[in-house]
């Protein structure tokens, strides 16, 4: 099991990767979003937030949400790190992600471009 | 902490009906009708629909317990294993791929009948250029958009039933006659194909909060699309002589044309292109979201994760179903065999009809305690007769069409070589290209820290 600390540090790796790239940041210029990340076997709950292109996190849930991502602790902290990559546990039902199908393509595709494969 | 965009249940049931409802179930439908020698398909249509009825509460539990739009990869992975989830599911695209080229070959010919100057070959590129482009610039049929179309199709149909029911001053005469319980038995296993893929708006289960409303909406949609092709097959074989629609490809138009001559020919063209464009669209995006997501994983080849920069769709896998749909789509139109389609996918319908019951079944003895939003009543029975009846269903379509049964044994036999021989080499070639690494530091090192 990861702690609430882990989850924090690999979304704070994965917004790195995301502002480093600038070809992404571009392209996710029109794409605003708020994601809700959220472990569901410890208290841990992030919000991403995605406006004009720019990446940033704060702890703590959102009101309403466009996207949530709910998995267990060390699935999260494992995917944002980019160890995994989210079809996995997607495909075997660890990780739920609730969106718009378009939204959950373009995410996992946020963490190709990122991670690769 | 509600999403911001939800489905609606009138939206939900408006998908999987318009999912359903395709210019290549009228054509079945009729063909149905064929089996039975009184005017009695209705009779096998609301079989039809009442045994998806089980289907569709097995799919209710499931998705309840697993809502996720990996659909049927995860449902039977979790209750049997991930190499038969991937045999099946790998053959099913396969499948709806034949669908989709027997529906665009059907589609060609109505509108080839409604404008004889341009001939199918043409009309067929046509579709599926403008299916490949619309889905690679990621244009999405927006839900109102699909009410619409599918309540609009549904209404349509109903009211030329109407007509015709008071054109030929209709009588309830031979209704019931069926002709023997074989030939029932037939009709309604045929009669399965007229609901395949109302239980693909299961993955739109992670697009509304309320996972009940999904198999509310399923459970409706069944519904209402029994009475719908009910009253059709019953109008249009009361209105035109059998021996003229056995042996037609555009049966529908047919009856159109015989009930409002070219005004007719019109309206059923509108209607086939509406039920045409939901079927179309659906079997190339899940197709494509299916091939994509299996090449992530390294199930297919890695060339089919590619995704468009501009319009972050998998132009990759989209252009391969368009090659591969356009080649079925010819070959069907060379060989004119499209019922093989039709019986191929009625066949595979029941035999996931039949695992979906046995997964309910499964799941329940090794995850006893895991969360149901629906439970179907009455322990195992249902489930239970779920599989007994869609596999008498599937030995059925079997053995009516032999050629059909070929090519499903062919097919998964096919799947399983290449899941168990050629996804192990795909896994081992990426391993060995991109060897694992851990950027996560381990908790020892957080700890000194």
């Amino acid at each position: 099991m990861a702690e609430h600390s882990e989850i924090t540090a690999s979304l704070r790796a994965f917004q790195e990767g995301y502002n480093k790239n600038k070809r992404l940041k571009k392209m996710n210029a029109d794409w605003d979003r708020v994601v809700l990340v959220e472990a569901n076997d410890i208290p841990s709950r992030h919000t991403l937030i995605l406006r004009k292109g720019e990446l940033t996190i704060q702890e703590g849930s959102p009101e309403n949400p466009d996207i949530k991502i709910i998995s267990d602790s060390e699935t999260l902290a494992d995917m944002f790190y980019g160890d995994i990559t989210p079809t996995q546990p997607y495909l075997n039902g660890t990780l739920k992600v609730l969106g718009t199908e378009d939204d959950v393509v373009r995410l996992d595709f946020i963490s190709l471009m990122i991670w690769g494969e | 902490m509600n999403l911001k965009k939800v489905l609606t249940l009138r939206t939900i049931v408006a998908t999987s009906a318009g999912l359903t409802l395709a210019t290549s179930t009228f054509v079945a439908a009729v063909q149905v009708a064929g089996f039975l020698t009184g005017n009695a398909a209705w009779l096998a249509i609301l079989t039809s629909g009442l045994l998806c009825f089980l289907a569709a509460a097995c799919f209710s539990e499931l998705n309840g317990q697993l809502p996720s739009a990996a659909g049927i990869r995860l449902y039977f992975g979790r209750a049997f294993n991930d190499n038969l989830a991937l045999v099946i599911s790998l053959f099913y695209m396969v499948v709806i791929m034949g669908i989709v080229g027997a529906e665009s070959f059907i589609l060609a010919r109505v509108l080839s009948y409604a404008v004889p100057a341009i001939p199918p070959l043409v009309w067929i590129i046509v579709m599926f250029v403008i299916a490949a482009w619309v889905n690679i610039r990621g244009v999405k049929i927006a839900g109102n958009f699909q009410d619409i179309i599918t309540y609009g199709l549904m209404l349509s149909i109903i009211l030329l039933a109407v007509l015709a029911f008071g054109k030929i001053n209709f009588r309830l005469e031979n209704l019931t006659v069926v002709g023997g319980p074989g030939n029932l038995i037939q009709a309604v296993a045929l009669g399965v194909f007229l609901f395949v893929g109302f239980e693909w708006v299961t993955p739109l289960a992670e697009e509304s909060t309320d996972t009940k409303l999904i198999s509310k909406g399923m459970l409706i949609a069944v519904g209402l699309l029994s009475i719908v092709y009910a009253l059709f097959t019953v109008a249009v074989t009361s209105t035109v002589p059998k021996e003229a629609l056995g042996h037609s490809v555009i049966p529908h138009l047919l009856f159109a044309e015989n009930l409002l001559g070219k005004t007719g020919v019109i309206w059923m063209t509108i209607i086939c292109l509406g039920a045409s464009i939901t079927t179309f669209n659906a079997g190339l995006l899940s197709v494509s979201r299916f091939l994509y997501a299996s090449a992530r994983e390294h199930v297919l080849p890695t060339c089919l994760s590619k995704v468009s920069f501009k319009y972050f769709t998998p132009w990759a896998a989209i252009l391969t179903i368009f090659f591969v749909g356009l080649a079925i789509s010819i070959i069907v139109l060379i060989t004119k065999r499209y019922l093989i389609f039709v019986n191929l996918a009625a066949a595979m319908e029941s035999l996931i009809y039949v695992l979906a019951g046995l997964a309910v079944i499964k799941l329940r003895q090794k995850i006893p305690a895991a969360q149901r939003p629906y439970t179907i009543p009455g322990g195992l029975i249902l489930p239970g007769l779920t599989v007994v009846v869609f596999a008498v269903l599937l030995a059925t379509v079997l053995i009516t069409d032999k050629i059909a049964g070929l090519c499903l044994a062919v097919g998964l036999f096919l799947s399983w070589i290449y899941v168990i021989n050629g996804v192990p080499v795909l896994r081992e070639r990426h391993r060995k290209k991109h060897p694992a690494r851990r950027r996560r530091p381990v908790k020892v090192e957080l700890e000194e820290q």
